[in-house]
């Protein structure tokens, strides 16, 4: 009887010939530092975070005429006045579509309409209409928050003006 | 309104579906109306830990547009209320994830703890359910394979803009080799809700010829009673990472371990 005792508890604390694994526990440490996605008060470093954030290449922002409001490299007036014929074009055909996906060059371009624009992705692979909603309402945050921004430091100037 | 917390680790194996039933069983006991749904519309199994097998209609049918959710709402364990996937890899195929966004909406206002069991991966079906929760809660083992797929999870998670609240470890051995309480918080930086002890009630749980979750079996063995602990915390009671933790004496381990023999 107590030979077995001895020898379970003997099995319990010698036979676990495992060790912490630093290493692995440093690599994943490091992993997650690598996928924080911080916003400041700067739209275009919010752009490139958002970007980085969501795993597209770029992404533009166009009224329903084709005029761009935002765009992530800064041009694309083609890729705006294209995209948003082919979804003016689209919906006019199946108004209940929610979004485009076109695989163009190796590439997946998106449309995805909200709040009177057109969202226009472009990414190495397709997302899923969740992934391209999430983006859509995230970037309309940030344009919201950017417009608010402004609004307050233009009120902050005519106070300046004033004093 | 009731909070909708998508239970997923990214890893199989986990134990995601087994926590998620007694999880919610144990947030019954505190008076908690809870309804469970089987968010894992590829490899459903939420009904089989249950016991709740043969339910006629599903979130299948309900994700198909056939069936009203009100109608795929079964009486489980102990006052949880349930919604099965079904089994069929027909409907599996047929089914628009994307709408159980709108089906949880629908049900948020009856109920204080909507739980998502999700399925492994990060594959369509599980970004649906990810973004059908306002919350995620995490499950992981001690291992690093199961925290480096745990932190794809919690990115991806925030990606949606689903809050990551914190992680429950599973299947802790307390093997030299195990990644510490301590580690996965910080590796994941997250809260850790619970460790659950390795138990064998819980695989036993599975195998009586009338299945029932582990809670409802052996309430009081070490796993039921850590779940309990971590629904405690999840209803409001601060998570206090060490303040819980009762310092166990020598020979109360070395008791333990010829007990365990």
């Amino acid at each position: 009887m107590f030979k077995r005792l001895i020898k379970s508890f003997a099995g319990k604390v010698l036979d676990d010939q495992t060790s912490r694994p630093v290493s692995q526990i440093e690599f994943l440490k490091d992993f997650l530092s690598k996928h924080k996605y911080v916003y400041s008060h700067d739209f275009e470093e919010n752009l490139i975070v958002l970007k980085r954030k969501h795993l597209v290449d770029s992404f533009l922002v166009t009224n329903l005429d084709g005029s761009i409001v935002v765009s992530s490299e800064g041009d694309g007036h083609t890729d705006g006045i294209m995209g948003t014929a082919m979804l003016s074009y689209i919906k006019s055909e199946m108004p209940d579509s929610e979004s485009v996906l076109i695989k163009r060059n190796g590439h997946w371009f998106m449309l995805f309409p909200l709040n009177k624009k057109v969202f226009i992705v472009k990414a190495g692979s397709e997302l899923a209409n969740i992934e391209l909603k999430a983006l859509a309402f995230e970037l309309d945050g940030l344009m919201q928050a950017g417009r608010h921004a402004e609004a307050r430091n233009g009120e902050k100037k005519k106070v300046n003006q004033i004093a | 309104m009731g909070r909708v917390i998508a239970v997923a680790s990214g890893k199989g194996g986990t134990g995601k579906t087994t926590i998620t039933a007694n999880l919610g069983i144990a947030l019954a006991r505190l008076g908690q109306k809870v309804l469970l749904i089987d968010a894992d519309v590829a490899m459903a199994n939420l009904s089989l830990i249950l016991g709740m097998q043969s339910s006629p209609i599903t979130l299948h049918d309900v994700l198909l547009g056939e069936a009203q959710v009100h109608d795929a709402i079964y009486d489980g364990p102990e006052g949880v209320r349930f919604i099965p996937s079904g089994l069929s890899l027909d409907n599996y195929k047929r089914v628009d994830s994307e709408r159980l966004s709108s089906v949880v909406s629908q049900l948020t206002e009856q109920y204080d703890f909507i739980l998502l069991d999700v399925a492994a991966g990060i594959e369509k079906n599980v970004l649906s359910a990810l973004s059908a929760s306002q919350e995620t809660l995490m499950v992981t083992m001690p291992t690093s394979p199961a925290i480096a797929d745990a932190l794809k999870t919690k990115i991806v998670a925030q990606r949606l803009g689903s809050k990551v609240i914190g992680v429950i470890v599973n299947f802790v051995m307390n093997e030299k080799g195990e990644i510490t309480k301590n580690d996965i918080a910080n590796m994941l930086e997250l809260p850790v809700y619970g460790n659950v002890p390795y138990d064998p009630e819980v695989r036993k749980s599975f195998m009586q010829e009338k299945v029932a979750p582990v809670i409802v079996r052996k309430p009081d063995c070490p796993a039921s009673e850590e779940i309990a602990r971590i629904a405690s915390r999840i209803t409001g009671l601060k998570v206090q990472e060490q303040a819980n933790t009762k310092k166990v004496g020598f020979l109360e381990k070395l008791f333990s371990f010829f007990k365990k023999k």
